[in-house]
């Protein structure tokens, strides 16, 4: 079938690329953030960039799936299947502790979704606010996810491949998504809410759907977090700062512009890497300007926020796509 | 006599103190071609919002296509065949004109389970309404399925979808403007593109909220004609709120006349303009524009 062409080529592609980079530690791990950011900016511009509604509590689904999906691993990881060699064995029990991850972190986006029946704008990013910091709070509080301490011991599953598989499943899903009638319905909620509820349009489930899918994914991203860390705690990578790095990104692409969030996820976390290489080479051995890379970053993310809203607040590339900038520069030059 | 499709009784709406509208009637049938009219601030777009579920009607009934529709959302109205445009212009103005309508054009896909049987569950309580959201749940999700996978079944849909729209432009005379973004189309066609989304969803009742505001003479007879020609070639029943008198005068068989929400005159357009009570009305504000 041709629609599963696309995922054949991206099989090949991202399994030679394993093989390839296997050789630097440091790229793996680099391509494993990036990829993780990447599902969640996408991800949440579903929610903020296709429906137009505002959730600022992204981190909190990761959170749901990076928590239980680490604990659903911990636990299958006691048994043996036998017939499998081992290492097909792991990746199948990941798989499974991605997706029940995933489907928790879903049910919870359900959970919250349900508000914005009722609440707009403000109100109900103040309810996902809250969620995030509630989830928070509850890990905090619950020995079997390792209390405040954090949850240490969670099998290091995590590949290039099947971070980057999940970035092409996630980017593929809201093409796909935003070319069908289910995403076009998205973004008539988002232009103009009274005027798709009298087209016919059942806002209010659309809206919760949304939600539903978006938060999947960001368990998704968490289960594959919490899967190459050999700690996860209640703390920054999952609080309000997080949530707000994600915004920040998908406001820097461009809300409702796909390719705007994966480059702007992208750049936005490679460059503190990229700045704190540049520390060392700098600073040489003596590293304590390259440590200090890690507050700056979140004054670098606000400056860059409040310059791109000042010189371009549409983002990037507004609500287009890359190739739709591509193909009008061309357009024009002809 | 047949059932109307849209039937209004002794419906009332209150703002705070104000009364907005009051014991207002109406009867629309297949065919029918009927104007609302009345000075600024007479009531006339907030009984299509009480009519279309923008608003619950304080007192009074509506049905629409024999179901009575008092506490209905919107998007339940429309499916029943009510459909409507806006008089200060709602487009949604990011996208092109195609897709404009193609949002409304709801696919004529064959759900998971009988529609009415699931909406008939919802309605009602406990665990009827549970397993009634589930069902709904699940037909929606598989949406998902669809558009990720591309089914032949969902192609099929996509294209008829887009070849509806299409048919719907070329009547509205906007065919030169199908991949514009709706935003950049000068005033009259963007009413002309309002009309081409509300008739994506297959209404049987058409209601118009002054569509002719802001064209210019000649433009306004020509929509009249073009609304007279929709009437008959989709077995439409039509309201039209207008502004301007003489305009609706020419179409209308039919108008009722709204002043500080009563309704103080209705019949044939000839003796509702001799009707002292309306020249009062419409003498006492400033002219009309248009
Ligand atoms: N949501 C609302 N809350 C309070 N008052 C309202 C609301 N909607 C309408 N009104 C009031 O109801 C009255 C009728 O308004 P409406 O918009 O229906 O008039 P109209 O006949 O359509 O006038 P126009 O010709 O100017 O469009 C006005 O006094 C208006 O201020
Ligand atoms: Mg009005």
């Amino acid at each position: 079938m041709k629609s599963f062409a696309p995922v054949a080529i991206a099989i090949v592609v991202l399994a030679s690329l394993q093989v390839l980079t296997s050789g630097s530690q440091y790229f793996v791990y680099l391509s494993l953030l990036v990829g993780v950011n990447v599902v969640l900016a996408v991800s949440l511009n579903v929610i903020n960039g296709m429906t137009g509604q505002f959730s600022i509590g992204h981190a909190g689904f990761m959170a749901v799936g990076a928590f239980s999906s680490a604990l659903m691993s911990q636990t299958l990881n006691e048994y043996r299947l036998g017939f499998l060699p081992e290492a097909v064995e792991h990746q199948l029990f990941f798989v499974i502790s991605l997706v029940v991850g995933g489907v928790l972190a879903g049910g919870f986006g359900f959970l919250v979704g349900l508000p914005s029946l009722r609440l707009r704008g403000d109100y109900l990013a103040i309810v996902t606010l809250g969620f995030g910091e509630i989830i928070l709070v509850v890990v905090r509080n619950t020995p079997t996810l390792g209390g405040a301490l954090g949850l240490s011991g969670t099998p290091q599953h995590t590949s290039f491949f099947m971070v980057w598989f999940t970035v092409f499943i996630v980017v593929l899903f809201a093409r796909r998504l935003l070319a069908s009638p289910h995403g076009r319905n998205l973004v008539a909620i988002r232009e103009d809410e009274v005027a798709a509820e009298a087209m016919g349009v059942d806002t209010t489930s659309y809206k919760v759907r949304s939600f539903v899918v978006s938060s999947f994914f960001a368990g998704v991203a968490g289960g594959l977090f919490s899967h190459f860390q050999s700690i996860i705690t209640p703390g920054d990578s999952f609080s309000f700062v997080k949530s707000m790095e994600i915004v920040v990104m998908i406001v820097a692409g461009g809300l409702g512009s796909t390719t705007g969030a994966v480059v702007a996820a992208v750049v936005l976390t490679l460059l503190p890497e990229a700045m704190r290489a540049l520390f060392i080479t700098i600073g040489g051995d003596n590293a304590s300007l390259a440590q200090s890379i890690d507050q700056l970053r979140k004054p670098i993310f606000g400056v860059l926020l409040v310059v791109m809203m000042l010189t371009r607040p549409q983002g990037l590339f507004g609500t287009h796509e890359i190739w739709d900038l591509l193909k009008r520069k061309k357009g024009a030059a002809s | 006599m047949s059932e109307p499709l849209l039937h209004a009784r002794k419906v009332s709406i209150r703002f705070g103190g104000l009364k907005a509208l009051s014991e207002f009637d109406l009867e629309i049938h297949k065919g029918d071609l009927k104007g609302l009219i009345g000075p600024n601030g007479a009531g006339k777009t907030t009984a299509f919002n009480v009519l279309t579920g923008v608003y619950l009607p304080s007192e009074g009934e509506i049905f629409v296509g024999g179901q009575k529709v008092n506490g209905r959302r919107p998007h339940q109205i429309n499916r029943l065949g009510l459909a409507r445009t806006f008089q200060n212009i709602r487009l949604f103005k990011q996208l092109t004109v195609l897709d404009n309508v193609r949002i409304a054009v709801l696919a004529d896909r064959t759900p998971l389970f009988d529609r009415p049987r699931v909406e008939a569950l919802r309605r009602g309580n406990g665990p009827s309404r549970a397993l009634g959201s589930v069902m709904d749940a699940l037909d929606n999700y598989r949406d998902w399925w669809r558009a990720l996978l591309r089914t032949p079944a969902y192609l099929r849909e996509e294209e008829g979808i887009e070849q509806r729209a299409r048919e719907l432009l070329e009547v509205m005379g906007l065919s030169h403007r199908v991949d514009e973004l709706a935003k950049n189309l000068p005033y009259g066609e963007q009413r002309r593109l309002e009309i081409s989304r509300a008739l994506g969803t297959r209404p049987r009742v058409l209601l118009l909220d002054e569509p002719a505001a802001g064209m210019n003479t000649r433009e306004k007879a020509d929509l009249m004609v073009l609304i007279r020609e929709l009437r008959s070639r989709f077995e439409l029943g039509i309201l039209v709120i207008e502004h301007d008198m003489k305009l609706v005068m020419g179409i209308c068989e039919h108008l009722t006349v709204l002043d500080h929400g009563e309704t103080i005159s209705r019949g044939e357009p000839a003796a509702v303009r001799a009707d002292p009570k309306v020249i009062e009305a419409y003498l006492g504000e400033a002219p009309a524009h248009g």
